[in-house]
């Protein structure tokens, strides 16, 4: 059986577990999507202003990490760490706001009818929409461009806080009660444990919308940040600065969810292999 | 089998309202008298329970057997402390039941592991919860893994055991507090035929050497003539105990017992009296 033809692959890929072989081929679906774009920009655009190819974006980008641009501003580190900060905060604020009010849904019924029309209505919402409203409300600091991030994380954050402690089974719980286990420390090590991989679900998802909207942030009156620089660069149709810009916002995206995914598998052992 | 003909195996049951007073000698490990629930949903009543009366004696192995839906898990519940009951009065060993305590363990039809915690920890969950950690409670768990043939599987985590396993992990977990009773909801019920044997068997085993008192739920017949010393048939909605029935099959019971002539009778007259209940 297992020498049918069909099942014959090249050796570096039968030798290989399936999570390695699920790297690999990702790795080279990666590649594959670089070649294609590189030889889109270079033999069939040929026009850097409307598809500048991969090479001059990296180009570009490892000549600005060191540079100021616009001149007399910051390096292109020195936006991406502005943008990290304002994400970071923000959906740090909007975690722990999230997270509060989704175990209150849980606990009260009462609050969940409150509150799940104000979510239901926000979640949707774009966060370009607030721009104008908050420069009103906030002025053009770092305030409304941290509340605007905050602000997409919180429903997020509170549906999914929710939906975890809301599946966890009853018996469960009646079962630390007979082992002897208080109700506090039922809260604790049971329901809000058994709840923490749907939070980190919750949070990898809310990350994401909160690059998501640093573009819209950083159209408030910013001076810094990967959004300010593309919007930037982009009145200048310096197309490859927008794409490095864009290139970095990915890698930070993707840096970030490393870590939550690497959180997640500690807390939630049927995840590990 | 040291029984002698299969009719000695079964003694009329002495009724229901006999129960509560007629725990067998010895001290009484649970007393049910005059429990009736009703559960409310949209404004509809269920009547679960009507005017329960049971007693155990202690180190006595009792089984509710009664068709799904009667109310047996309504019971068990309300003799663990997890709701109260309309009416009546629950007490175990003397004291009144007012909710959950370590003295009664439940064990439910799924093991309700939890799975973040290895079998070991699982174990550990009841002591550490009590601030009970130490060189000792840790050296009874790793034992007990080992009663229950764990011993090679004390870092796995749930889903990296079997069914059986997991019923076998979650009864070391009831058993390191040593409750004085151990209250069982079907606790086989969902397993496969041959691992349910094993289970039963494994149980007999475990109850033949610590004797603690068992109050176990099922709606399977043979097992309730398997395990029990005393069979308490339960009544449709609203459940009623309305036949007490006496197992007088020679302990220690195993495998070989099934295929008895003595045995099949029992089982019959067991089926013949649920089915009139
Ligand atoms: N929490 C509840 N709310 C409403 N009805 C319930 C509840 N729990 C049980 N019941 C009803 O009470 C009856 C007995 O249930 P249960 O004790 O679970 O039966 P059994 O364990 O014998 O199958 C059933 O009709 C069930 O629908
Ligand atoms: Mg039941």
């Amino acid at each position: 059986m297992s020498a049918s033809p069909a099942t014959e692959v090249p050796g570096i890929l039968r030798a290989s577990s399936g999570a390695a072989r699920h790297w690999l081929i990702s790795i080279a679906s990666v590649v594959a999507g670089l070649i294609v774009w590189q030889v889109a920009a270079q033999f069939v655009i040929r026009d850097p202003v409307l598809l500048p190819t991969p090479v001059a974006t990296v180009g570009v980008l490892i000549r600005y990490l060191g540079m100021p641009y616009p001149s007399g501003g910051e390096t292109l580190i020195g936006h991406a760490l502005t943008s990290l900060g304002r994400v970071v905060a923000g959906f740090a604020i909007g975690s722990f706001i999230g997270i509060a009010i989704g175990a209150m849904m849980a606990g009260f019924r009462s609050f969940r009818a409150v509150v799940d029309p104000f979510i239901e209505i926000t979640r949707p919402l774009p966060p370009l929409a607030f721009v104008p409203v908050l420069i009103v409300w906030f002025g053009i600091g770092e305030a409304p461009k941290i509340i605007l991030i905050a602000a997409g994380v919180v429903p997020v954050m509170a549906i999914s806080t929710a939906a975890g402690l809301d599946g966890i089974p009853g018996e469960m719980l009646n079962c630390a009660r007979c082992l002897g286990a208080s109700e506090w420390y039922t809260m604790i090590h049971v329901r809000i444990r058994a709840a923490m991989p749907q939070i980190i679900t919750g949070m990898r998802l809310s990350m994401g919308l909160s690059w998501t909207s640093i573009v819209a942030v950083e159209m408030i009156a910013a001076t810094a940040g990967l959004g300010f620089v593309i919007l930037q660069a982009g009145q200048f149709l310096d197309t490859s600065l927008i794409f490095a810009g864009i290139l970095i916002i990915a890698l930070l995206g993707l840096g970030l969810d490393a870590c939550l995914r690497r959180l997640q598998r500690h807390l939630d052992p049927t995840m590990r292999p | 089998m040291g029984v002698s003909q299969h009719e000695s195996g079964l003694q009329p049951g002495p009724g229901a309202k006999r129960a509560a007073s007629g725990a067998r000698p010895g001290s009484t490990a649970v007393s049910v008298s005059g429990v009736s629930k009703t559960f409310w949903r949209d404004g509809r009543p269920t009547q679960a329970l009507h005017d329960i009366e049971l007693g155990i004696a202690s180190g006595e192995f009792v089984c509710l057997l009664g068709p799904s839906g009667c109310g047996k898990s309504t019971l068990l519940h309300i003799v663990a402390g997890f709701i109260a009951a309309d009416e009546g009065q629950i007490s175990a060993h003397g004291e009144r039941v007012t909710g959950p305590g370590v003295d009664r363990c439940v064990l439910f039809q799924s093991p309700t592991l939890f799975p973040w915690l290895t079998s070991r920890d699982n174990v550990l969950f009841g002591p550490r919860s009590r601030g009970l950690d130490n060189e000792e409670t840790r050296g009874r768990a790793d034992a007990l893994l080992a009663t229950v043939g764990l011993g090679d599987f004390k870092d796995h985590y749930p889903h990296q055991l079997s069914g059986g396993m997991r019923h076998r992990a979650a009864l070391a977990r009831a058993l390191i507090n040593r409750p004085r009773i151990l209250l069982m909801d079907e606790p086989f019920a969902a397993l496969d035929a041959i691992t349910r044997e094993q289970m039963q068997n494994f149980l007999l085993d475990l109850w033949q050497r610590e004797r603690m008192t068992v109050l176990f739920v099922t709606h399977d017949v043979e097992e309730a003539a398997l395990l029990s010393d005393r069979v308490c048939i339960m009544s449709p909605r609203p459940g009623r105990i309305v036949d007490i029935v006496d197992i007088e099959l020679a302990r220690p019971r195993d495998e070989a017992l099934r295929d008895t002539a003595e045995f099949v009778a029992l089982r019959h007259e067991l089926r013949k009296r649920l089915a009139s209940a």
